[in-house]
């Protein structure tokens, strides 16, 4: 794409015609720049969460390691990595972020670019990734660049490679090119696979810390088949070490779904397909699209099979795409592009972090809105270490990724938020030891902002976690009804058991002379007792274990 | 004990005491060994549960019941305690004891250890902490027996005293109640066991005030008058409603009560004729439902204008010796007004005098006036008029 490359201007208009009184443009009041995708990330590099040195740090984390989890977990690696941020000694404002992971790692001839050039990606397709939009690494990169002035270093060697690659990069911001410092090959007989990357920034540890850990800790509750391995400034040693083999299934790259479409993709879409008919087009380019969907759309429509889709009015696309958009009987968004955890490494996670007393996860069917599939996973932890507090710890999840800010903002408060669900109902009174985890994945997640930090409320999202939730609940519903009864039974049975020698004591004494016998009367009572409580042996001598009773006279 | 020192009354009382218990509670073993909740069928002692008997103007106990079963969690404890109440008079009536209510408090009253398998935490937990407790079981007892605690040999500390021209035996004693010299004969808490030998005497005052029975003793009021003297110096006990009972019901004495002129007097009579409300059960071997309240009455202080009644007392005198009813008299008077036996014209004009003039007035009062105007005109042209309320 041609370019037009300018140095910046700072000069602005200034309104020196006004007090003329009559308007009046002239060329030097205007002027026109463009920029490249790196010179508009440095300058506003805030809304990718580079704000200030203990927002970047904490950033810095975030992406590097959510750049490792996608180059294991997504291919079917049961991912190891480490995570290491150490003060430099020459500046104690300085910090080494180094993230090393054994994923699929990296072809060489594309490093320079996946860290050094902003807006490349190998995840720009339809289907569910932590990364979306080419960009995290190459901040960090960028603004570890300006602030200390030091390259990443990377070294990755992909599958199966016999070599291990080096590199040294930095971003030639102007041009949005890498510039490649320095390049190294090793042996690698051992097959290790995988990527290092280490970025030096400014950071402010003490402010971050709090937000680091919480990060650190997150991830793993939602990554238990993962040994992660971080180690702090102070040295401080963390290991959330594997609690599961299991890994959440792969997604698989998806068609998009005839509901998803505007003009632009549609124009995209024509573009890249050889297709000579319209009919034939619709099947190619489209999920669930099949001969009789095809017909009977377009018949729907009102556009004949036999148009050239590459020759079509802007009229016609508008038409195509609005129709496209409105035909009822599309077949639902596939949702082979998605990868939700699954009940049992939700549970995994909960249980080996908070060390609850109960946990409890729900995986619903997946649905859509606007065409994007997406599917609601809730996870509920109850009792053991959870704190109890007067409203339920939300744990937010995006496509895998924790959400830490603006939580009061996000569909998933308004669906727990004790204010508008009912939680009494469901035994659960707050002050309470709860925690509640939401997932939604989706090939696109509608965020609030630009941000990355709340989800926004579509109906269709929120109605999904409602029924998530209610489902998860219920279970913990049940579980504390039967600790109740079993509380009260054990309740009861220590009372009975309490009261009943003094009571086969007396009958015994009364009627000593008709030959009644403690011990006989006491065998009697318990007899009773198991009937009246209608529990078996088993469970009742699972009960009385360890009771004693004795009697000081 | 020696058995010889022991009258067979005492023996004859215990052997049937022994045997009740017996049968009774063989009916609990039987449900245990049915493998049932063992319970204990009980007569509720609630207001709500107390019936006022218009024919034989007794305050009884109602027909509901209360299934007192050990395996029901609130009421297990309580089954424990009234087992354990059992086991200890058994055993006091087998071994020749009396005991007081302090006593089986005392020796019903131990600690049960457990240890919790839940938590792992020990708890103590006594059988019964106050004597509230344990006399609520034996009121129970009572009931599910149907033999009162005289029957079962247990004392109560003696407050009833009398005396007047009568002998009695009680135990192996012959007792003259003429020849107590300025002392009394304390009414024995098992007034069952005594024998009325011979009696001289024309009717019984009760006084509610031990010093006011001391003063109509030292001045020969029950010689002059022929009267048999009580008092139960306060609230009467069992053994005073007892005595007195017998002393109606067999002798067929007619009995006057003098009680000071507020609601705490009038309901003093109330437990003497009626019977109490916590104690219903009691009523139909305790109550003298034919007990006349002789005085002090509204109506002998103000006089009564509808009835042309003449007070007793000066308008100097009422000056003097009236004292101003509290709000707990007036509360307790707004009470007495819902019990049936206090509906009637008399005592409705009684309870309006009172709330209308809101005055009390002790006895103390009348003998403060003169103790031979006490003994010699009041009390004997009372009853000579027929001047008495019931
Ligand atoms: N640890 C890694 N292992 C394998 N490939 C990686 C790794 N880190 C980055 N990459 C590659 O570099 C590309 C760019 O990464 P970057 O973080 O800049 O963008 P992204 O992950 O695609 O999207 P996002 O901006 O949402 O993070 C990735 O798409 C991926 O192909
Ligand atoms: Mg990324």
């Amino acid at each position: 794409m041609p370019r037009r490359k300018r140095r910046a201007s700072r000069t602005r208009s200034t309104a020196t015609t006004a007090s003329r009184g009559s308007v009046e443009v002239s060329e030097a009041d205007v002027s026109f720049r463009s920029m490249t995708p790196s010179q508009f990330f440095y300058e506003y590099r805030e809304v990718a969460g580079f704000g200030s040195p203990s927002r970047a740090l904490y950033q810095t984390v975030r992406e590097l390691v959510e750049n490792a989890l996608d180059a294991t977990d997504v291919h079917g690696i049961l991912p190891d990595i480490y995570v290491a941020i150490e003060r430099l000694p020459e500046n104690p404002n300085y910090y080494r972020v180094t993230v090393e992971d054994n994923g699929i790692g990296i072809d060489p001839k594309h490093v320079p670019y996946a860290f050094g050039q902003v807006l490349y990606s190998s995840k720009y397709r339809l289907r569910q990734a932590r990364g979306r939009f080419g960009l995290g690494a190459k901040m960090a990169i960028l603004y570890g660049q300006i602030k200390t002035g030091r390259p990443v270093e990377v070294y990755t060697s992909p599958l199966r490679s016999r070599k291990v690659y080096f590199f040294k990069i930095m971003i030639d911001i102007e041009k949005n090119q890498p510039i490649v410092l320095a390049r190294g090959e090793f042996p690698n007989p051992s097959r290790w696979h995988g990527t290092r990357v280490s970025v030096v920034i400014e950071g402010d540890w003490p402010r971050a810390r709090h937000r680091v850990y919480m990060y650190m800790q997150r991830t793993a509750i939602a990554a238990p088949y993962a040994n992660i391995t971080f180690i702090d400034p102070d040295g401080n040693i963390t290991v959330y070490s594997r609690k599961i083999r299991k890994l959440p299934p792969k997604p698989k790259e998806v068609k998009p779904h005839p509901h998803g479409v505007d003009i632009e993709l549609l124009k995209q879409l024509i573009k890249k397909s050889g297709a000579s008919t319209l009919f034939e087009f619709l099947i190619e380019a489209f999920q669930g699209v099949g001969k009789k969907t095809a017909k009977s759309f377009l018949e729907f429509a009102g556009l004949e099979e036999n148009l050239d889709p590459h020759k079509l009015s802007d009229k016609q696309l508008e038409h195509l795409a609005r129709k496209l958009r409105e035909f009822p009987k599309f077949r639902s968004p596939s949702a082979d592009a998605l990868s939700p955890f699954g009940p049992d490494i939700i549970e995994a996670g909960l249980r080996a972090i908070l060390k609850p007393e109960f946990v409890v996860a729900v995986t619903r069917r997946p649905r859509a809105y606007e065409g994007h599939p997406f599917i609601v996973e809730v996870g509920i932890a109850y009792g053991g270490e959870i704190p109890v507090s007067n409203e339920p710890m939300l744990l937010r999840y995006a496509n895998k990724i924790p959400l830490l800010y603006d939580e009061k903002a996000d569909v998933a408060w308004k669906v727990v938020d004790p204010n508008n669900f009912d939680w009494k109902s469901y035994l659960v009174n707050f002050p309470a030891p709860i925690a509640v985890l939401t997932h939604i994945a989706s090939t696109k997640v509608p965020y609030k902002g630009v941000g990355k930090e709340s989800v926004a409320d579509v109906p269709e999202i929120e109605q999904e976690l409602r029924n998530a939730l209610r489902e998860a609940v219920r279970r913990l519903r049940d579980y504390l009804l039967k600790k109740l009864r079993e509380e009260e039974a054990r309740k009861r049975i220590a009372t009975f058991m309490k009261y009943t020698p003094e009571v086969a004591k007396s009958l015994a004494t009364i009627l000593g002379p008709m030959g009644v016998k403690e011990e006989e009367v006491r065998e009697m009572l318990l007899v009773a007792m198991k009937r009246r409580l209608g529990l078996s042996e088993d469970e009742f001598s699972k009960l009385v274990e360890g009771l004693e009773v004795s009697i000081e006279e | 004990m020696v058995a010889e020192y022991i009258d067979a009354a005492d023996r004859e009382a215990r052997r049937r005491a022994l045997s009740v218990f017996r049968e009774r509670f063989k009916e609990i073993y039987k449900q245990i060994k049915m493998g049932e909740n063992p319970f204990l069928m009980l007569p509720k002692r609630t207001l709500s549960n107390t019936i006022y008997d218009e024919k034989r103007k007794l305050l009884l106990l109602g027909p509901e019941k209360l299934k007192r079963s050990f395996f029901d969690l609130h009421e297990s404890k309580k089954f424990m305690q009234t087992l354990l109440m059992a086991r200890i008079i058994y055993e006091a009536l087998e071994r020749d004891e009396y005991p007081t209510i302090r006593d089986l408090y005392y020796r019903g009253k131990h600690t049960i250890l457990y240890r919790d398998p839940s938590t792992g935490r020990r708890y103590e937990e006594n059988t019964w902490d106050e004597q509230r407790e344990s006399d609520a079981v034996i009121r129970d007892i009572e009931v599910f027996t149907g033999l009162l605690r005289e029957e079962m040999l247990i004392l109560s500390k003696e407050k009833g005293k009398v005396v007047g021209n009568m002998r009695i035996r009680s135990g192996n004693d012959i007792i003259d109640l003429s020849r107590m010299g300025h002392g009394a004969y304390a009414i024995e808490p098992t007034p069952d066991l005594i024998e009325f030998i011979d009696v001289d005497a024309e009717f019984v005052l009760v006084v509610e005030k031990d010093a006011v029975f001391q003063q109509l003793h030292r001045i020969g009021f029950w010689r002059k008058h022929k009267a048999i003297l009580i008092t139960s110096a306060g609230q009467p006990d069992r053994a005073t409603r007892r005595f007195l009972r017998r002393l109606n019901e067999e002798l067929k004495l007619p009995v006057y009560i003098l009680t000071d002129a507020d609601p705490y007097g009038w309901y003093i009579y109330s437990v003497f004729r009626i019977g109490s409300i916590t104690l219903s059960y009691e009523s139909e071997r305790l109550a003298t439902p034919e007990a006349r309240f002789i005085g002090v009455s509204m109506t002998d202080i103000f006089g009564d204008k509808k009835t042309g009644k003449k007070p007793y007392l000066t308008e100097q005198e009422r000056r003097n010796y009236i004292i101003k009813a509290k709000d707990a008299d007036i509360k307790r008077a707004y009470e007495l007004m819902n019990y049936r036996w206090f509906q009637t014209e008399k005592w409705k004009r009684e309870i309006e005098i009172f709330l209308d003039k809101k005055s009390k007035l002790e006895i103390e009062a009348l003998t403060s006036k003169g103790l031979r105007f006490l003994a010699d005109k009041y009390l004997p042209e009372k009853i000579e008029t027929g001047d008495w309320i019931s």
